[in-house]
């Protein structure tokens, strides 16, 4: 009896030693809360990340930026935060789940908003006031569910026709991507989206750049949680996001890293000087995506080469 | 095996047939009706595949991304339904067969997770995880439900097990119950009767129902969405890609992901009839 006890508590030990060496083998499991919208650049970034720190794993939680608060506050689980509005990380530093963040260091990147049309701009788009036209149709964001719609509200009433564009308003979208479909399938004459979301529609879609005035920057926020499990590694990862590399891959996914100087409201002051080439490459992009007899490199668009190679490859785009 | 025969095919479908004679405005209206769904369901159908065309089906049907998703899903959703059977077996059998005190309660608490909406489960899962005895349970172990594949399998655990219940109770709801009462009176004990005469015989419901559950297990995204979130490869199951893709622009995966999903629903349902065809549960 006294042997057996003894053999099962060698085997006790045993697994319970092998458990330790194989857990201490694995990687360091990192949680990322991340707006959807991110999720290609996200994933760009990670994989060179892993790269660059083996002991490290990136997993996502990628979901509309309005349904994180819930999910840390319920979860207790995430090591850094990224949702597509500065106001969500607001509410989770006021509730104690991120830590202290600076709004233009710790962002990697601005959103820029951009008017979208269909393939061929039937209605003939071609800058703000036109879609104040009496009989249009335009897509509108619910301003309470997506923060495209709040810009939506600023941008009009800036320009002094969101009565008129209201009027004209036929369809409300609770997200983004929502406002690019009703556009791709010509349900409307055209929006108002950000850049990211434009260049995800390069064969359906024609993008023309937002007068200066008018053309908004959002920046993308960056925290580290007070939930992380692995503080240290958070860090690193968080630097490794705000780097340069990390920033040139969210360039190729039309983010603008440097929109220049901006007003307390996020309209460009310049003139659109520092966006002028991010907007021709947006432009560009267009054309190389739909004509295959366009080469594509950096000479013929840019940063967004990548984009335009990944939409080229099949009719509907794949990854 | 007559008496069992007559028992297992006593459904009804065949005896409320309007004979041919009969025909009349509202017999039509309703093949009518019929057509319309089958058409509806058609042209969705067809319009998608048209949309992706050859070339693109021909891309996107054998990519790993495609198979990665797939076998993800079959995974969580099989260990999923194996979980719900081992409840909504026993659970089915005594909804259907013991004198239950405050029965119609009962019934109502089990059918609850069938009306919530999944997304709801998905936020009440976060109060479990993180409360007793799951959460002490966790830290022992260090298996991690919410953010991970075992976070899938969960989700879909709690969407699926009222479900099954119900469906078992339906499928003991079809077996007669004399034969479990000869089989005592014989003197087997109530394992013994339910191993050797309720189970056999009600093989067919059992097994139909657990394909709708793994099928409904396999469609699951919404409290995935909550509880789960998106990583590549490792909790997008394909429900959940259509959506996250759709974010992305993704078309043709997007347009592949549904696709897939359809064909699976149909080979599903295809072998619901083929082996649960003579039972009462669909």
């Amino acid at each position: 009896m006294t042997g057996r006890l003894g053999r099962l508590i060698v085997c006790g030990a045993v697994v319970v030693a092998v458990a330790a060496v194989c857990k201490a083998g694995e990687p360091i499991q990192m949680l990322f809360h991340a707006g959807v919208g991110q999720r290609s650049s996200l994933m760009d970034i990670s994989k060179l990340f892993e790269k660059r720190f083996p002991e490290a794993e990136v997993n996502f939680s990628f979901k509309g930026s309005g349904y994180f608060i819930a999910d840390i506050e319920r979860s207790h689980e995430g090591d850094l935060y990224m949702p597509g509005e500065e106001f969500y990380l607001a509410q989770a530093r006021e509730r104690g789940y991120a830590d202290e963040y600076d709004s233009i260091k710790d962002s990697p990147g601005y959103f820029m908003t951009v008017i979208i049309v269909p393939k061929g701009n039937p209605a003939k788009i071609r800058k703000i006031e036109d879609f104040a036209r009496p009989g249009g149709k335009v897509s509108l964001g619910d301003p309470k569910a997506c923060a495209i719609g709040i810009w939506h509200e600023k941008i009009f009433t800036k320009a002094g026709i969101w009565d008129e564009v209201r009027n004209n308003q036929v369809h409300s979208a609770k997200c983004i991507p929502e406002v690019a479909t009703a556009v791709q399938q010509k349900a409307v004459d055209g929006s108002i989206v950000w850049a990211s979301t434009a260049v995800l529609y390069l064969k359906d879609i024609d993008t023309i750049p937002i007068e200066p005035q008018y053309r908004g920057f959002v920046s993308l926020p960056l925290a580290t949680l007070t939930t992380s499990q692995h503080p240290e590694m958070a860090r690193k990862l968080k630097e490794f996001v705000l780097s340069d590399e990390a920033k040139k891959i969210f360039r190729s996914h039309a983010y603008v890293i440097d929109p220049g100087p901006l007003d307390k409201d996020g309209f460009c002051t310049d003139g659109g000087k520092a966006s002028a080439d991010d907007c021709k490459w947006l432009v560009e992009a267009v054309k190389v995506a739909r004509n295959d007899s366009i080469p594509m490199n950096e000479k013929t668009c840019g940063p967004l080469v990548g984009e335009v190679k990944r939409q080229r490859k099949t009719t509907r785009a794949g990854d | 095996m007559m008496n069992e025969e007559a028992i297992t095919t006593q459904e009804a479908p065949h005896a409320g047939r309007i004979p041919r004679s009969s025909l009349g405005f509202w017999p039509i209206m309703c093949v009518l009706a019929v057509a319309t769904i089958l058409a509806a369901y058609f042209v969705l159908i067809i319009s998608n595949a048209l949309y992706l065309g050859w070339s693109d089906a021909a891309y996107f049907l054998p990519r790993e991304r495609l198979w990665v998703r797939f076998w993800l899903t079959v995974r969580t959703s099989s260990i999923a339904t194996v979980a719900s059977l081992i409840v909504g077996v026993p659970a089915g059998y005594a909804l259907s067969r013991l004198r239950l005190p405050c029965r119609t309660l009962v019934s109502t608490l089990i059918d609850l997770p069938v009306m919530v909406p999944p997304a709801a489960v998905g936020v009440f899962l976060f109060g479990i995880v993180k409360s007793f005895p799951v959460h002490q349970f966790s830290e022992l172990t260090g298996i991690r439900f919410a953010h991970n594949p075992n976070g899938i399998v969960l989700v879909q655990f709690a969407v699926t097990v009222a479900f099954c219940a119900r469906l078992m109770k339906a499928s003991f709801d079809g077996v007669n119950p004399r034969f479990e009462q000869v089989s005592r009176s014989l003197g087997a004990s109530l394992p013994a009767t339910l191993w050797q005469v309720t189970l056999p015989l009600a093989k067919n419901g059992i097994i139909a129902s657990a394909i709708v559950v793994w099928a409904r297990a396999a469609a699951e995204w919404e409290g995935l969405m909550l509880f789960v979130g998106g990583t590549m490869a490792k909790t997008d199951v394909m429900p959940f890609s259509v959506y996250l893709d759709w974010n992305g622009g993704m078309m043709g995966w997007v347009v592949t992901f549904s696709l897939v999903c359809v064909a699976l629903a149909v080979i599903s349902m295809t072998a619901v009839r083929a082996i649960g065809g003579r039972s009462y549960v669909w």
